[in-house]
């Protein structure tokens, strides 16, 4: 499946059609998504198994609890 | 004071604000003002979407009235200000054709707040499409002009507001800001823009873009207006989920100290891309720090590309989450850049987004360690490219993804405190800002060295010539 029928195939998940105009813009971006994934691979710094148990380097920041740092 | 009233329109809030107590100024003379200068210049720039001309005259003939017999408010008791058009407050549109006829039954928390401290509301300001698409020829509201040069851009998303404020159409504004949307509007047209802490003011009635990244702040002509501002709407709200539940310090606690012997981090790394037109107006302006005694210090720093890929997934993925329902019934309703932003956030996987929170949270933890233990504050340019052309040829789409460098996003996927401040215009004329950032919940230091910054120039003595 190339990235144009992924992109058509993500939205229709969602109940969605794009317009040709849409996916103009949408296919690059979509390309350009999927190799920035590497830019944060690269950045995490636990990646093996057991490093993921290094709290809190490994925590997904889902919401601020900004309080902590008062 | 100039025969047109010019300059009392740009007068600061904290020259303003004892000349009112003293009943030197009336509210009235300034509603009148505004209001005439609004029906003057937004034709031309585009600022305001609402103009609420009677209510402005009411309340200010109210605010005269409690200021003759001795019920003074405050400092904004009595001052004209404009509210970008996603807080709800009457007309609403978020600079949406899907929103045109949208009146909000109840007022946003932060508008309230400062009606309380007595401000006087202008008018509804214009916003990017849902503060999100940028202007296109498609778009159903005419774009913000920038008063410094009207044929390009005002910044966005709070365009209306910086504009209105850098005209003389209002003497401060309020934006919100997920990526950068207080503080680049703010730089484009010389002004302070502040985006607090998150959480630090709530967000209770502003349509959200992105929860974990909104913040909502001020757009002012000074470091001590600003911090005039964030005193009269910071506050803990039970009713914005993400409201921290902290004391609220005296923002001006600290502004008349000075900054000899603090650190100052610069994240070279980050803003190494940044257009020489830009830099060498920043560099000038490292050399004030130097000269009041600040330390400048070298700190580690990710890249512009990984603070981007660390932002937008939360963005895109926010937004969507929020638009998607209307985004299938209405989809032709939006601007087309709003829409493909929109569709966009349905392609990012969970693993992505999570795996970008991952990154998100230690970038937190490293600007934090690096405040606690090595600087007092971050000090970086605002952005590194001139304000753009009004519409582009090419219109901007998704192709903001290369050579739009705000360096502003930071600071909001990790929650800290920054203010934009200007610091002086480019070869071209064009406003150049600076922003500094410190610890959460810290923005009295934040504003301390601002301030100091802004004392020690004159650019905030500049105004667009209209």
């Amino acid at each position: 499946m190339d990235s144009r029928e992924m992109v058509i195939a993500k939205l229709a998940e969602w109940d969605i059609v794009p317009s040709e105009e849409d996916l103009a813009e949408l296919v690059p971006a979509y390309e350009a998504l999927l190799q920035s994934q590497n830019v944060l691979e690269n950045m995490l710094r636990t990646r093996s198994m057991g490093n993921a148990m290094e709290f809190p380097l490994s925590e997904p920041a889902v919401i601020h609890d900004m309080g902590r740092y008062r | 004071m100039s025969a047109d009233g010019a300059d009392l329109a740009f007068a600061p809030i904290e020259e303003l604000a004892p000349r009112l107590h003293a009943r030197e100024v009336s509210p009235i003379e300034l509603a009148d003002l505004t209001l005439r200068r609004i029906e003057a210049i937004n034709p031309r720039i585009n600022a305001y979407y609402t103009v609420l001309a009677d209510e402005l005259r009411t309340d200010a003939e109210r605010a005269e009235r409690e200021i003759a017999r001795g019920q003074y408010r405050g400092p904004l008791h009595g001052v004209p200000i404009c509210i970008k058009d996603i807080y709800e407050s009457g007309r609403t549109t978020c600079g949406s054709q899907t929103l045109q006829h949208y009146q909000a039954a109840t007022e946003s928390v932060a508008v309230r707040k400062l009606r309380d401290a007595g401000a006087l509301i202008a008018g509804k300001a214009a916003t990017f499409e849902f503060a999100y698409g940028m202007p296109s020829r498609q778009s159903p509201v005419p774009p913000v002009r920038n008063p410094w040069d009207e044929e390009r851009q005002a910044g966005g998303s709070s365009s209306g507001s910086a504009a209105a404020v850098a005209a003389g159409l209002a003497y401060a504004g309020m934006g919100s800001c997920t990526g950068g949307s207080i503080r680049w509007p703010a730089q484009c047209c010389h002004l302070v823009g502040l985006k607090p802490t998150y959480g630090r003011v709530s967000r209770r009635g502003i349509y959200p873009l992105a929860w974990s990244l909104d913040h909502a702040g001020p757009i002012t002509r000074t470091v001590r207006d600003a911090a005039l501002m964030l005193q009269d709407c910071a506050g803990f709200d039970e009713g914005d989920p993400a409201s921290a539940n902290v004391p609220v310090p005296d923002f001006t606690a600290k502004l008349d100290r000075d900054i000899r012997g603090m650190r100052i981090g610069l994240p070279v790394r980050l803003y190494e891309d940044c257009e020489p037109v830009v830099r060498e107006v920043f560099e000038e302006a490292l050399r004030v720090f130097e000269r009041l005694g600040a330390e400048l210090v070298t700190v580690p720093s990710i890249s512009v590309e990984e603070m981007d890929w660390i932002e937008y997934p939360a963005l895109w993925s926010d937004a969507a989450t929020i638009h998607f329902r209307q985004l299938r019934a209405r989809g032709g309703d939006y601007n087309p850049n709003t829409r493909q932003y929109l569709q966009w956030g349905l392609l990012v996987s969970s693993g992505y987004y999570l795996t970008a929170q991952r990154c998100r949270a230690q970038v937190r933890d490293d600007l934090i360690e690096l405040l606690t233990k090595q600087v007092d504050v971050f000090v970086l340019p605002t952005n590194g490219f001139q304000s753009p052309p009004l519409i582009p040829e090419q219109p901007p789409g998704l192709s903001f993804l290369s050579g739009f460098h705000l360096y502003t996003a930071i600071f909001n996927f990790t929650g800290l405190p920054a203010v934009q401040v200007p610091c002086g215009v480019d070869r071209d004329g064009l406003p150049v800002g600076l922003q500094v950032a410190a610890k959460p919940f810290d923005e009295p230091t934040l504003l301390q060295v601002a301030h100091a910054y802004e004392q020690a120039t004159e650019w905030h003595h500049r105004h667009a010539d209209l």
